[in-house]
């Protein structure tokens, strides 16, 4: 499709701007890579100490913190743009791309790139492999399959709630600090089993944040846990097609609110 | 005007633009007060879910650690809002070169911006306070005597928090790439200042290692003596070593800041 | 032959929030219900052909920009018609954006990190324009605008000189039937405005592209623009050339009399206007259709003791002015 084309063709030229930025590039990999893994030693200290969270075992946890950070690593490295993009709407880079034959928002998220993005895979993969040398999971074609789409899935079901807030901004002026709220949250909660929160919190981040089928609701899938759940196992079998569902209709609403761009000065 | 005089009348203006500044960036601080809700919630919950059944572990009970975790993230926050330090901004846009031509030493500016910056926060500290409270829980402290000398801690642990700051902020007059190196400190510093994990609850050798490190004077010192967990000859022990740091730390500073003046007389500015 | 660009009975209104002040006066302002309207554009009618080069002129607030920006597909209107090329812009955005090309004279359209010859090879792909062509155009501008000692420079290094000229080739390389220039020459200095100008001017006679030029400097319009479109207060003011411009808003001319022992003058001549008086000089307006110059000085020669007189031409920018002022004065 021409329009992937056209984001491979400006994403390539945004790299090619980052080259170079390269000294910092290893700094930055290791402080991203030390963000995420506060988050991660804090888990693992209180594994070592209580012996596991909500029955899941330290190894579980890093399962379900691996598909989580990877899933963000696959919204950040192609799209990490979407969280400034009031940002870029208030510097007026906007009327550049809409004077372009190109879909605005591929010019939105090829825009600009930060190397620090590529930490946040990494992280998650490094993650996921430990973890998946730890846990029980019997790795069939199917459930490596699976896996896949859960980590897609969920990639799709971040972006969409970004993107989603993000579309706010074209008749709001700042949204940036909902969208950093929206991070920190999933950020901070994510990386914990929803079965650890109480029934009414469990409710909020299955149906109305849907935090639960980022990484959550298909971990449960691929470590025999369905059990736990307080909702339908379809719901977590179902976790890829939620995130294409949601993330079609995070687009729409994106298209609508920018029929009502008012570009500002110059 | 004597000079002492100016100096505290300039440091008195760097404190208060910093306030203001606070208060226009106001909607910002309060998402993010809402987010440090979040947090709290968070913790609590967690914590709730680990202790399960038991009573109390390493001699800790749940109520104790949920405070811990409470007002150790308010804590935090107040100290470290985000951002950083506001040295690599200035060396960056240039604005540097006008401190260094204020009447005010510039250590003394950065010392004093930066408690500006916490005297703007502290009504937001206080407004989420009570909400902390309802979401986490905290304790009263162990006793008056207690909350007393909490406060002179939590004072000698901002004293070190925005010293270890400046140090390392020192280094944007080496060079200009420093927001790497910055949100590594940020991590380092702020897993073993306690903020997270309390001391009591990390294996043996994470525990040494973080006793080792001035970071835990910021944070878990404070809150450790406010919870009553240091008592009597520890306690005097606790504020010594505060006290040490902070000595130290401003000696660094103090060179750090003897070295990067050189060097800016000789990179012209 | 049908015109290129048909704009008729065009408006733009922006509703914005009321902005509240106050305390929690930003959190007020996201939950308002209260909004002010302000239209920049209330009822512009036009046309251009293909091949014209047009001057978009008026000043600050008067609703240019906004204009520009609806033909362009930037905003959508909220009444009236806009086509061009026969293209709705606003509805059929990407199929507009093949047939113009665009210089914001503030920001650059070029990759900041890259070198100039690389945003020209992303453009010609974003269009997919074909390679030949595409080649044979990069030769062509690198020469007519004397770029070939940065092309390969990154763009952040260029000065704001070369940075235009890269834009304007930019956004030229594709061969789009209209560019709209947005304050091209802002900046720059004497040189690099002719070389501007010139560019300019050549690929309109040349390759017949539609110009539609906004600027404050009027020297580009002088130099370039038959046609002059004013536009103020959201409507269209004057359309037409140059010269029937200033016959219509200033049909004068002025004479500058510099009087001998610097005394002051007390001049007064019927049909005569004094716009300025000093100490020695005197500037008399006087229109040249009921007397000729040469009545005018002879006329001044004989009562008042004269070293030195000379003739001013209303130059555009005072035409200008004028046309300002009559219509502040009747607004």
């Amino acid at each position: 499709m021409r329009t992937l084309r056209m984001y491979f063709l400006l994403y390539g030229a945004a790299l090619r701007g980052q080259t170079q930025y390269r000294g910092n590039f290893v700094m930055m990999m290791f402080a991203g890579l030390a963000y995420q893994g506060v988050g991660l030693a804090f888990i693992w200290v209180l594994v070592g100490r209580f012996g596991g969270i909500a029955g899941w075992t330290l190894g579980q946890v890093a399962f379900l913190y691996g598909i989580r950070l990877t899933a963000h690593g696959l919204v950040t490295v192609p799209c990490a743009q979407i969280f400034s993009v009031d940002q870029i709407l208030r510097e007026g880079d906007f009327d550049r791309y809409l004077v372009r034959p190109v879909n605005p928002l591929v010019q939105v998220l090829t825009g600009s790139l930060s190397l620090q993005v590529f930490s946040d895979l990494l992280g998650g993969l490094i993650a996921l492999g430990a973890a998946m040398s730890t846990v029980r999971i019997d790795w069939s074609a199917g459930a490596l399959a699976f896996l896949v789409l859960a980590i897609v899935g969920g990639a799709m079901v971040e972006l969409a709630i970004v993107l989603a807030f993000a579309s706010l901004s074209f008749r709001l002026l700042s949204v940036r600090s909902l969208i950093l709220l929206s991070l920190t949250t999933m950020q901070n909660f994510g990386n914990y089993p929803i079965a650890v929160f109480p029934a009414a919190l469990r409710f909020v981040f299955t149906f109305l944040f849907p935090l639960a089928f980022i990484a959550y609701l298909p971990s449960t899938v691929l470590l025999h846990r369905t059990g736990e759940l307080s909702v339908s196992p379809v719901l977590a079998w179902g976790a890829p097609l939620v995130g294409v569902l949601l993330f079609a209709a995070a687009y729409r609403l994106w298209v609508r609110q920018s029929r009502h761009y008012a570009s500002s000065g110059h | 005007m004597s000079a002492a005089r100016r100096r505290i009348t300039g440091a008195y203006e760097c404190a208060r633009i910093q306030t203001l500044i606070a208060f226009t960036y106001r909607t910002d601080y309060l998402f993010n007060l809402v987010g440090l809700l979040l947090q709290v919630y968070l913790l609590r919950v967690v914590w709730t879910s680990v202790y399960g059944h038991r009573v109390s572990v390493a001699g800790v009970t749940l109520p104790t650690q949920i405070a811990y975790a409470t007002l150790g993230t308010l804590q935090y926050w107040l100290f470290n809002p985000w951002g950083f330090s506001m040295i690599p901004e200035r060396v960056r846009t240039g604005k540097i070169g006008v401190d260094l031509v204020r009447p005010v030493p510039f250590l003394h500016q950065i010392v004093s911006s930066q408690i500006g910056l916490t005297v703007g926060l502290a009504p937001f500290a206080l407004v989420a306070l009570p909400f902390a409270v309802l979401l986490g829980r905290a304790a009263g402290p162990a006793s008056t005597g207690a909350g007393a000398v909490y406060l002179l801690s939590l004072v000698f642990g901002y004293l070190l928090t925005i010293l270890l700051a400046s140090i390392v902020g020192m280094m944007s007059f080496w060079t200009t790439e420093v927001s790497g190196t910055f949100m590594m400190y940020r991590m380092v510093s702020q897993f073993f200042s306690g903020a997270l994990v309390p001391l009591w609850f990390m294996p043996g050798w994470l525990a040494d290692l973080t006793h080792v490190l001035p970071f835990q004077a910021t944070t878990y010192s404070p809150l450790a003596i406010y919870l009553g967990r240091v008592h009597g000859g520890a306690l005097v022990t606790t504020l010594a070593v505060q006290v040490l740091w902070i000595g130290l730390a401003w000696l660094a500073l103090r060179l750090t800041w003897a070295r990067a003046l050189h060097r800016v007389v000789v990179q012209g500015g | 032959m049908a015109p290129l660009i048909t704009v008729e009975n065009l408006a733009k209104e922006f509703r914005r929030p009321k902005r509240h002040t106050g305390t929690f006066g930003g959190i007020r302002t996201m939950f308002t219900r209260q909004y002010t309207v302000s239209r920049a554009v209330r009822d512009v009618t036009f046309e251009v052909a293909e091949g014209e080069l047009v001057g978009y002129l008026g000043p600050n607030g008067a609703g240019k920009s906004t204009t520009i920006k609806m033909l362009t597909g930037i905003l959508v209107p909220t009444s009236g018609t806009v086509e061009v090329a026969g293209t709705v812009p606003w509805r059929d955005r990407e199929r507009n954006a093949r047939n113009i090309g665009v210089v914001f004279g503030q920001r650059s359209q070029l990759w900041w990190d890259l070198p100039l010859r690389e945003s020209l090879r992303l453009i010609g792909k974003m269009y997919d324009f074909s390679r030949e062509k595409y080649h044979a155009n990069v030769e062509r501008f690198t020469e007519l605008l004397d770029m070939a000692e940065f092309l390969d420079t990154p763009v952040r290094q260029l000065s704001l000189g070369q940075r235009m000229r890269g834009d304007l080739a930019a956004a030229m390389i594709y061969e789009p039937r209209v560019i709209y220039l947005d304050e091209p020459t802002v900046g720059l200095d004497v040189v690099a405005k002719e070389r501007i100008r010139a560019f300019i001017e050549e690929e309109n006679r040349d390759r017949g592209t539609t110009v539609i030029l906004t600027t404050h400097d009027l020297d580009d319009v002088e130099r370039l623009c038959r046609r002059i479109i004013l536009i103020d207060h959201g409507t269209v003011l004057y359309d037409g050339d140059h010269a029937a411009l200033r016959a219509r808003y200033a049909p004068y001319r002025e004479l500058v009399v510099t009087l001998a022992d610097g005394a002051t003058a007390d001049i007064d001549l019927p049909g005569v206007e004094v716009t300025a008086a000093a100490a020695g000089s005197a500037t008399l307006r006087f229109d040249p259709d009921r007397m000729s110059a040469a009545d005018l000085i002879g006329a001044v020669l004989a009562r008042h003791r004269v070293s030195d007189v000379a003739i001013v031409e209303p130059d555009l920018e005072g035409v200008i002015r004028e046309i300002y002022a009559a219509r502040s004065v009747r607004a």
